[in-house]
């Protein structure tokens, strides 16, 4: 049979965003991929040499509406890197637990959207039910739904409200026992375990050569994680280990492994929360007001010419990395250049890559499983 | 309990890497320095000033000799006002990360106070200065690293800078039909709205035109 392009995407339910996905054909075999990117491409970088490293942050936030958090943490990190920032340990503590909710938030929107991908609609109601219990939580941080604004340079914009720490465990106790219910669902399933296992190998020293990081390289055997490895904040002194699991193949991890690490990693995130809302320094029932030295440092707004800042962050995709350069406009108040390294940026090329020899259908269940984000991938 | 790489060791990998750094490319312009973050844990990394002439064989040392397996990031600068000597520049950011292929139904739990030598994770630094000029050029290390390949078609489409002998150069993040020779992160593109005050002097925007206008489609 003639080989031909078939173009999946922008629309389409595979992509989880705005891209397109070519896909050479042979029958039902696919044989060659190109991706495109670019369809969501905002310019955050060049809009960011025109702000104050305080405005910075919202426009991080935007990055992608699924992890605000971590992406905001993440530009704060970098900056406090170029403003030699030290930041107090409440503050510390209270963006350790506000990132972990989050990391349970994006990685139960990534098992809802990935439950249709393959056929579960159910997973898709169960998850956004429990997404909100975090969401809810991230508000009462934040003060909105999505887009926090809650990290500052030098700490967090106000401390945790009176009667949060209660209903945190609570919720977070409760969650616990829901992973249970989502692996009854799924680990028994069959059509789950079919269309996942054995589709979508991809090996642990190809997936490093070839940039990608997260949860997609602890599938694949190794604990490598740059919440220790690049340490920051104090994820030394609570309670956790990285996620990582066995691969069943000499080929790497499938798609099914990518799901029980993740899965794991909520486990993981839940424990981490507990435990720091016991040790949180200053008390998790007190309430210091807005810019206490508890919570918020004082940090300088300028950065001079040729002082640089970039730091790791383990976003809930993979590693993101900011680079600020100081010296720009408004005699170095805004960055003379930002660059933002995305996870899911160089993730979706390779990914695009490993599909090749597999059949058309199992073009969802990969992808899906990779967790794509294009508001990050573009930006 | 968690765990982290502790600063001793992380301090004793890039005094190593840098000493071996400078043993072998020590005749040349290529300088390596141990330095520190300045946030949280005051990490060391390795930054390493080369010429564009020498990448290459910097990149193949890091890359084979140190153990830098992950190319993390690709950023290019533009100076216009930076003097003849630097235009522009290029800061690759690599990272040596301990993950090696797995036999089946195994996995490898790397303990971050256990790890030594050449095991412990490490970031890389490297900046190329290019002089000033209208055709900024760097070799491509699209061969030494897989994860170089997308982000050299980043950098050449926002910021210009050419990457000799990368292959399969195109836009990405910019549109397809994007003039020749427009990339937006050089300086001479200022944004419309370059100040926060000017919307506020003329919020509707009547008075406003683009400083590149009719540069640029």
């Amino acid at each position: 049979m003639a080989q031909m392009w078939i173009t999946m995407g922008p629309q389409h339910p595979m992509t989880h965003g705005l891209w397109t996905l070519r896909v050479k054909v042979d029958g039902e075999t696919v044989v060659d991929t190109e991706a495109e990117l670019g369809y969501i491409h905002r310019g955050v970088e060049k809009i960011a040499e025109s702000r104050d490293f305080t405005q910075i942050t919202p426009y991080c936030d935007r990055l992608c509406y699924v992890s605000a958090m971590t992406w905001a943490n993440s530009y704060i990190y970098a900056a406090e890197d170029l403003l030699e920032v030290e930041v107090p340990e409440r503050a510390e503590y209270i963006r350790l637990i506000s990132a972990e909710c989050q990391r349970l938030a994006s990685h139960l929107m990534w098992l809802g959207a990935y439950g249709p991908d393959i056929g579960s609609l159910t997973l898709m109601t169960w998850c956004m039910r429990d997404r909100e219990m975090f969401l809810d939580l991230l508000q009462e941080l934040g003060g909105s739904r999505m887009h926090y604004n809650y990290p500052r340079i030098g700490g967090v914009k106000r401390d945790i409200p009176v009667g949060f720490a209660d209903r945190l465990v609570a919720k977070v106790k409760l969650f616990e026992r829901r992973i249970e219910e989502y692996e009854m669902m799924l680990d028994e399933s069959t059509i789950w375990l079919v269309r996942l296992q054995g589709v979508g190998y991809a090996n642990a020293e190809d997936m490093v050569n070839a940039g990608v990081s997260g949860p997609n390289i602890r599938a694949a055997g190794v604990n490598y994680d740059a919440r220790w490895a690049h340490p920051y904040s104090v994820y030394d002194q609570v309670d956790w280990e990285p996620a990582v699991e066995k691969p069943t193949s000499v080929k790497g991890a499938d798609c099914y492994d990518r799901y029980r690490v993740r899965m794991e990693e909520m486990r993981q995130s839940c424990r981490m929360i507990l435990d720091a809302i016991e040790k949180i320094p200053g008390g998790k029932n007190t309430n210091y007001s807005n810019g206490d030295e508890m919570i918020l440092a004082k940090a300088p707004t300028r950065a001079p010419e040729g002082a640089t800042g970039f730091s790791n962050y383990e976003c809930t995709r993979g590693a993101s990395k900011f680079y600020i350069k100081g010296g720009g406009d408004g005699r170095g108040k805004n960055p003379y250049r930002l660059s933002i390294r995305s996870p899911m940026f160089i993730t979706i090329p390779y990914v695009a890559k490993t599909m090749i020899g597999y059949k058309v259908a199992d073009i969802p269940a990969i992808m899906g499983s990779f967790d794509p984000c294009i508001g990050e991938t573009d930006r | 309990m968690g765990m982290r790489v502790s600063n001793e060791q992380s301090d004793s990998a890039a005094e190593s890497c840098v000493a071996i750094l400078t043993k072998r490319f020590g005749g040349s312009e290529v300088t390596s320095t141990v330095e520190h973050h300045s946030n949280a844990f005051k990490m060391a990394f390795v930054r390493v000033q080369c010429p564009p002439q020498h990448w290459p064989a910097v990149a193949k040392s890091l890359r084979f000799d140190h153990g830098a397996n992950y190319c993390s990031m690709v950023t290019g600068t533009h100076f216009p006002d930076g003097g003849d000597d630097r235009g522009w520049e290029v800061v690759y950011h690599l990272m040596r990360q301990p993950v090696v292929d797995q036999k089946p139904f195994t996995s490898t739990v790397l303990v971050a106070s256990k790890l030594t030598g050449s095991d412990i994770p490490l970031e890389f630094e490297i900046i190329v200065t290019l002089p000033q000029g209208d055709e900024p050029s760097v070799p491509s290390v699209q061969k030494v690293w897989v994860g170089a390949d997308w982000n050299e078609k980043e950098t050449w489409d926002l910021v210009g800078i050419r990457f000799e002998g990368h292959e399969n150069m195109h836009r990405v993040l910019n549109p397809h039909d994007s003039p020749e020779g427009f990339h937006p992160l050089q300086k001479q593109h200022k944004l419309r709205y370059h100040d926060y005050n000017e919307m506020y002097d003329d919020a509707q925007g009547f008075g406003r035109k683009p400083t590149d206008e009719g540069r640029v489609k």
